[in-house]
């Protein structure tokens, strides 16, 4: 029986988001378009992650003129080393499922019954 | 569309006042990046996206159904309790109904201000929701009691037993016979108000009641409201009034009652104190914790009794007034006749009035006893001389 995934697909697509540049602050409107999540799903994601201490978040030091300051996050080091070993679990998962797929691809489907055989072939 | 993207960032940052602090950077986070989303749709989608964030939060679903409890439980209390406009004295009970609910819902809105969220513990949490479904409780039942004793009654019979005990007639028979009642609904107005912000004070976090503390005082105050209701179902007077209890019955438990009333308070906090602390001595600042613990649960023992109590005998008659059947059976006179049982109830709903007295004494007794028991049996050492910090064991919040 395969153990349940530690992360949803969209936490791992916010870490996947955040481990392409692990050392740089990212604004929530770049995550989004990454991730293509909407703001009601992407915040959430980032809260737990950083109630985890897996994510840390700042403010912005200056603020472009005319707009107010922006949140800015970034993985820990711990969220580091949990992103890189999630993502590399969810590969895995991903290539034994496609394996799987192909393997069955040359397999009757299920729920398809099998033609019966002619009435002659089985009376005689 | 750039209005209703103002409505919607409005709404967003009415909202997360409804957060806990740590909750709204992440929404001052999402509203401030709504800037950087191209104006238009897109931007109300992210604004829009905020405000599902609001609903969805774990605390959001929390507070929200609270609040609704108490607006269905106030709105139905405030239902029953109305009181008809064709009632002398009626703008002065409505006066009183508004009132109470509205300082219900505001009170801890101001408490949190000043004396910071509640408490972390369920205990504290319990207390909140027991003294508001007590209070809401007394709304209808005073509303039934109040007034009772001075609407003339219509029948003759009632009549007579309404004069014989003592009132007299100032209005026609079926309207009221007494003055304007609002100093009356001030004052008791003005007892909840100081019920409301106790309870509020004592089962918040900047209060530092542990829950044992709680837990003490409160299982103290519903005993000793129970055995007060026992001695007094229907109000005091100079003797008890249990209708059940004969006489020499009921001595043992009114003695209780005293004892209760005055060592209640005293065991209550050495017991809340102990289990606070069962080390004996140590520093001052861990004494004082002690002593400050053992005092709320002193004073919230007979403010606990004074409400039970109160709600409990003030039901009882509200009811023998509404069910008429019921009258014989709680005044143990099965074969009375209805002037009798009348009288019994006119009688009994005079009396209410003295569990005012209990709700504005009690406590007043509970805080100077837990004082003192304090003062006697869990004393504060001197200080004399420099002290040593205390140790990291003994670092407990005081009761400020």
């Amino acid at each position: 029986m395969t153990s349940r995934p530690e992360f949803s697909a969209q936490t791992l697509s916010v870490l996947a988001a955040l481990c392409d540049q692990p050392s740089q602050w990212q604004h929530g409107y770049a995550l989004a378009k990454q991730t293509g999540l909407k703001s009601g799903t992407l915040y959430p994601i980032l809260i737990r992650l950083a109630d985890r201490g897996l994510v840390e978040a700042c403010w912005q030091d200056e603020p472009a003129p005319g707009r107010p300051r922006r949140h800015l996050y970034r993985l820990t080091s711990a969220g580091l080393a949990s992103a890189t070993g999630a993502l590399a679990s969810a590969a895995e998962r991903a290539a034994e499922q496609a394996a799987a797929e192909r393997a069955g691809a040359g397999k009757p489907r299920a729920g398809v019954r099998p033609r019966p055989a002619a009435r002659g072939a089985v009376a005689g | 569309m750039s209005r209703l993207n103002r409505m919607m960032a409005a709404a967003g940052r009415s909202a997360a006042c409804l957060l806990p602090g740590e909750r709204r950077d992440w929404v001052a986070a999402l509203w401030a990046e709504a800037h950087e989303v191209p104006p238009g749709l897109a931007r109300l989608a992210w604004r829009a996206g905020g405000i599902w964030m609001l609903t969805r939060e774990a605390l959001m679903p929390r507070r929200l159904g609270r609040a609704v409890v108490f607006a269905v439980a106030a709105a139905a209390a405030a239902w029953v309790a109305w009181p008809d406009s064709s009632i002398l004295h009626a703008d002065a009970d409505q006066f009183g109904v508004i009132a109470t609910v509205l300082l219900l819902a505001g009170m801890p809105l101001l408490a949190r201000r000043f004396f910071g969220p509640v408490s972390d513990s369920r205990t504290a949490r319990f207390v909140r929701v027991g003294g508001y479904a007590a209070i809401l409780a007394l709304i209808p039942a005073r509303a039934v009691v109040g007034p009772y004793p001075l609407n003339v009654p219509r029948r003759g019979p009632d009549l007579r037993v309404f004069i014989a005990d003592g009132n007299s007639i100032h209005g026609m028979p079926g309207t009221s016979a007494g003055g304007p009642p609002w100093p009356g609904e001030i004052f008791f107005l003005t007892l909840t108000a100081c019920y409301v912000v106790t309870i509020l004070w004592l089962t918040s976090r900047r209060a530092s009641a542990a829950p044992a503390t709680l837990a003490v005082g409160t299982g103290a105050g519903i005993v000793f409201g129970l055995v007060m209701y026992v001695v007094a179902p229907l109000g005091l007077t100079q003797y008890a009034t249990n209708p059940w209890l004969p006489g020499w019955r009921v001595d043992p438990l009114v003695a209780l009652a005293w004892i209760l009333l005055f060592g209640g308070p005293v065991a209550a906090g050495v017991l809340a104190a102990r289990w606070y602390c069962r080390r004996p001595g140590g520093s001052v600042k861990l004494a004082q914790a002690r002593a400050g613990q053992g005092i709320v649960a002193g004073v919230l023992a007979n403010l606990v009794g004074a409400l039970f109590v109160t709600v409990l005998g003030t039901g009882t008659a509200a009811l023998t007034i509404e069910v008429a059947r019921l009258r014989p059976l709680v005044f143990h006179a099965p074969h009375a006749s209805e002037a009798a049982a009348y009288g019994h109830v006119l009688h009994a709903s005079q009396h209410i009035q003295t569990y005012v007295l209990m709700c504005v004494i009690f406590p007043i007794i509970g805080l100077v006893m837990s004082g003192m028991g304090m003062a006697c049996f869990m004393p504060v050492p001197r200080q004399s001389g420099p002290q040593p910090g205390p140790a990291p064991e003994d670092r407990v919040p005081v009761i400020s």
